[in-house]
């Protein structure tokens, strides 16, 4: 019994600080910007893709570190520049068209998962060197891999930094009164073109530092993208789209309800089908979300 | 005014009257002639005649609800495994399998028709994206019954004449069946005294409801005539393709087909949702014969791009002459 | 005259604010009431319970002898109350004749009308309130004027027995204004409505209603003739403030 509580509260804290990192850019972009980004997805995949292709650019195997590094780093330039693209081509033409947006967002993501899938097929064996620390710690009787770990700790922190950064900084004020009432902030001088497009920019970090971070650990393989924004959808719609606050609980929920059927009942493949179900229940009974409303904080 | 409704704007305007007949006449027309001259087509013009068969009930679904369903493929999922099961397990005939898609439709779109009026347009939207990627899941988790990985196969075909162009021809011309009468039936509904109900839900339905309008009533009628009409589709596929597999119907990408459909067409123009078919079908072909494994990239790009430029669908260059906007239009509602 | 419609001991919360508080009142048939107070007085949140958009919180409905508290806002429509709406509410996309004649199909308790019967009748509607002209023109092309017009032709079609018509004077220019009152008096004797009219303009209800209902703060103030409830001094007070 012990152990079982010991197993979950273990699993809660590292999955959901985890989670936190994948979810924290679609709750963003889903309540300043007001649209679904259902393209998410491409975000997980390019960073893994993108990185392994400008290692094969510019080293051989095996790759050494400098390599790495630079790869991501033109990786990130790159996604910027994908994200600048994505909201000026598409977001701004068709703000009033929501079907445009979510259908266009979709193609993207299914754009770059099939040319994932032409060039880089699961054989090729594409692995991410990112592990920070190496090795397996004991925590109680759970066995964890310290890269997992350090993952959930990274999505603390990131988290932390956000929320800081939109309680203490200008440009944090001016995103939460975007969220709050679009035109009123549009008549006190704030460029809501601009902040829309820095959004957009900021809520890849905690993505791509998550997916560096998970990737040897974890499979990593074209449709990967998928699995990672479901979660995202799931904790956005639990704890009220766009909400930060709701989204750290939201996160932690998930988070418990996947290691409570994943690792005490031992039925991994039923986490996704648990996790919808208390969403769809929390719908009901609550259509809002946990946090009843839908701005930034 | 006079009856017969010829006079009253709403409609499309009477001269396009003559038009629907000779359209028929050449979708009739049509596999024949490629029968003779060059029948690989044939497969081509079957999956454009499903394409706008599912397009169709999808406008309906939307109308009715107000909103717009981004699964529709899991009614095809439900139709197409209900038939293949059946017909792999119980040997039931192709006949007796439509019934039983068609009920599978029936019931899954009547449990699930509530979610139209309890959820808000957006939640609505991404518990619908949702529902055949959980489908799929479960193909996967439930593998002894579903054959996830590799699908079901050994469903009975509807036809075998012994001639394999030939059973494309009657294949072709059954999808074609299908196709029309959907069309037939959804333009009577569009022209009816339904229409203007969903016309009125559609811009408000606050106030449809306090003139008299049963909105949950017609939601619900809708969503379920929507999703068994789709799951007759999913039946066909099923015995078309004597096999069946979640991993090709079930992902985002055959919705997002079945959108460029529907966005091609017009949106809610179902007379669109034919040439959106073709169109796309056919594009997917050429795309194929000459691109051969880049296609899976090169197609959505290509959609992607022609739902940039062409929002109005291509039924749009026409309209942007002649703008009159009398059908009831989409609303995607918060 | 008989009563068609009772209202008893209805509240209304929000929250914490109570938006209306222990009201009761009856109508009767072939009545015109008018319903007043100042904004904010829990006038148009009376009008959604009793139509149905709200849910009532306390206290009983009856219409024409029938406990409507809890029947979902079409089926009262099939009964016979109908509403127009303060800030026009027209279905944007279809025409002045389409939005008419989703009342006259669906309005009544009659399952069978066809499309062209609706029509015609629609038109007859549409003549009445004066728009038969622009029965093809799209509803929100409409100046403010004809969109009331076509409120009162959309709530008329349903063939109610009872209509509320919630401050149609409000925007309107005093010739605009006098023609919708004599366009709702028309209504009353060509149609056998039962009229509640809320209204902030107190000549109208002066010349058109034989009793007058006061709200102040979700609570029933005043009852009684307009001469009466005008000279009232807690009515007075409620309007322009006491001292």
């Amino acid at each position: 019994m012990l152990g079982a509580l010991e197993t979950t509260l273990i699993y809660t804290c590292l999955l959901g600080s985890l989670y936190l990192l994948v979810s924290l850019g679609f709750s963003l972009i889903c309540g300043v910007l007001r649209i679904f980004h259902l393209g998410y997805a491409y975000i997980f995949t390019a960073t893994v893709y993108l990185t392994w292709m400008f290692m094969t650019l510019f080293g051989t195997p095996p790759y050494s570190t400098t390599v790495l590094v630079i790869a991501i780093i033109c990786m990130l330039a790159v996604q910027a520049g994908i994200a600048v693209a994505i909201y000026k081509g598409l977001i701004v033409r068709y703000l009033q068209h929501e079907e445009i947006i979510i259908l266009g967002l979709l193609f993207v993501a299914i754009i770059v998962e099939q040319a994932a899938l032409r060039f880089y097929p699961i054989q090729t064996g594409v692995y991410l060197e990112t592990t920070v620390i190496r090795g397996v710690s004991q925590l109680g009787q759970v066995t964890v891999s310290n890269q997992l770990i350090f993952a959930a700790i990274l999505g603390i922190v990131i988290t932390g930094l956000f929320v800081l950064f939109f309680l203490k900084t200008k440009l944090g004020l001016a995103v939460r009164a975007i969220s709050y009432d679009i035109h009123s902030s549009r008549l006190m001088g704030i460029q809501v073109q601009r902040v829309f497009m820095f959004v957009m920019v900021l809520t890849l970090i905690p993505v791509i530092l998550a997916t560096l971070a998970i990737a040897p650990i974890w499979a990593v393989d074209p449709y990967m993208g998928w699995g990672y924004m479901s979660i995202a959808i799931l904790v956005s719609v639990l704890g009220g789209l766009g909400n930060i606050k709701g989204t750290i609980m939201a996160s932690y929920i998930i988070g418990f309800v996947h290691s409570v059927v994943g690792f005490v009942f031992n039925q991994p493949v039923y986490m996704g089908l648990a996790a919808l179900v208390v969403v769809l229940v929390m719908l009901i009974v609550r259509p809002q979300g946990i946090a009843k409303s839908e701005t930034v904080w | 005014m006079r009856a017969g409704g010829q006079k009253w704007e709403w409609h499309i305007e009477p001269r396009y009257w003559r038009n629907p007949l000779i359209y028929v006449g050449i979708l009739v027309v049509a596999p024949v002639l490629i029968y003779f001259i060059y029948p690989p087509l044939l497969p081509t013009i079957i999956e454009a005649n499903l394409l706008a068969a599912i397009a169709i009930p999808l406008a309906l679904m939307t109308i009715s609800t107000g909103r717009m369903n981004f699964g529709p493929q899991f009614y095809i999922g439900i139709g197409g495994y209900t038939a293949a099961l059946l017909s792999i397990h119980f040997h039931l005939s192709p006949g007796l399998t439509m019934l039983a898609a068609a009920v599978g439709g029936l019931v899954f779109g009547f449990i699930m028709s509530p979610m139209a009026i309890i959820s808000g347009g957006l939640y609505y939207s991404l518990l619908t994206l949702l529902f055949p990627l959980l489908f799929l899941e479960a193909t996967y988790i439930f593998t002894d019954l579903f054959k996830g990985d590799t699908g079901l196969s050994g469903v009975a075909p509807l036809v075998s004449t012994g001639y394999f162009s030939l059973n494309l021809l009657i294949y072709a011309f059954i999808s074609l069946t299908i196709m029309l009468v959907y069309l037939f039936a959804m333009d009577k509904i569009f022209r009816s005294r339904y229409a203007i109900q969903m016309a009125a839900i559609n811009d408000d339905e606050e106030v449809a409801n306090s003139i008299g309008v049963n909105v949950n009533k017609v939601k619900i009628l809708g969503f379920t005539i929507a999703a068994t009409l789709v799951a007759v589709v999913g039946w066909f596929y099923a015995h078309y393709y004597q096999a069946f597999s979640g991993q090709i119907f079930l992902p985002l990408s055959f919705m997002l087909k079945i959108f460029m459909v529907t966005m091609l067409g017009g949106r809610t123009q179902i007379y669109g949702c034919v040439i959106g078919g073709y169109f796309i079908a056919f594009l997917e072909m050429i795309l194929i014969r000459l691109t051969g494994d880049m296609s899976p990239v090169l197609f959505p790009i290509i959609l992607l791009i022609l739902l940039l430029v062409l929002p109005e669908g291509l039924f749009g260059l026409y309209r942007k002459r002649r703008y009159r906007e009398y059908m009831p239009t989409l609303r995607f509602r918060r | 005259m008989a009563e068609i419609l009772k209202v008893s001991n209805v509240s209304k919360h929000f929250g914490g604010l109570t938006a209306v508080n222990d009201v009761s009142f009856s109508i009767n048939e072939g009545e015109t009431v008018g319903l007043m107070g100042p904004n904010g007085a829990g006038k148009t949140t009376l009008i959604n319970m009793i139509c149905g958009s709200y849910p009532v919180d306390s206290g009983k409905i009856e219409f024409l002898g029938k406990d409507i508290t809890k029947l979902p806002p079409w089926k009262r429509c099939k009964l016979g109350i109908c509403r127009t709406y303060q800030i026009p509410r027209p279905f944007p996309e279809l025409t002045t004749l389409a939005s008419v004649c989703v009342s006259a199909l669906y309005g009544k308790d009659r399952p069978n009308r066809g499309l062209e019967d609706a029509m015609t009748e629609a038109t007859h509607y549409l003549e009445f309130v004066g728009l038969f002209s622009k029965r093809n023109v799209l509803a929100r092309d409409l100046t403010l004027f004809e969109m009331r017009g076509l409120e009162l032709a959309r709530a008329l079609a349903t063939e109610p027995k009872l209509i509320f018509v919630d401050e149609v004077m409000a925007g309107l220019n005093p010739v605009e204004a006098e023609k919708a009152v004599r366009l709702i008096e028309h209504a009353k004797d060509q149609f056998g409505v039962t009229v509640l009219w809320i209204e902030h303009v107190m000549a109208v209800l002066m010349r058109a209603a034989q009793r007058v209902i006061v709200l102040h703060y979700g609570e029933k103030i005043a009852e009684g003739p307009p001469q009466e409830v005008a000279n009232n001094p807690m009515v007075i007070e409620s309007y322009l403030g006491r001292g």
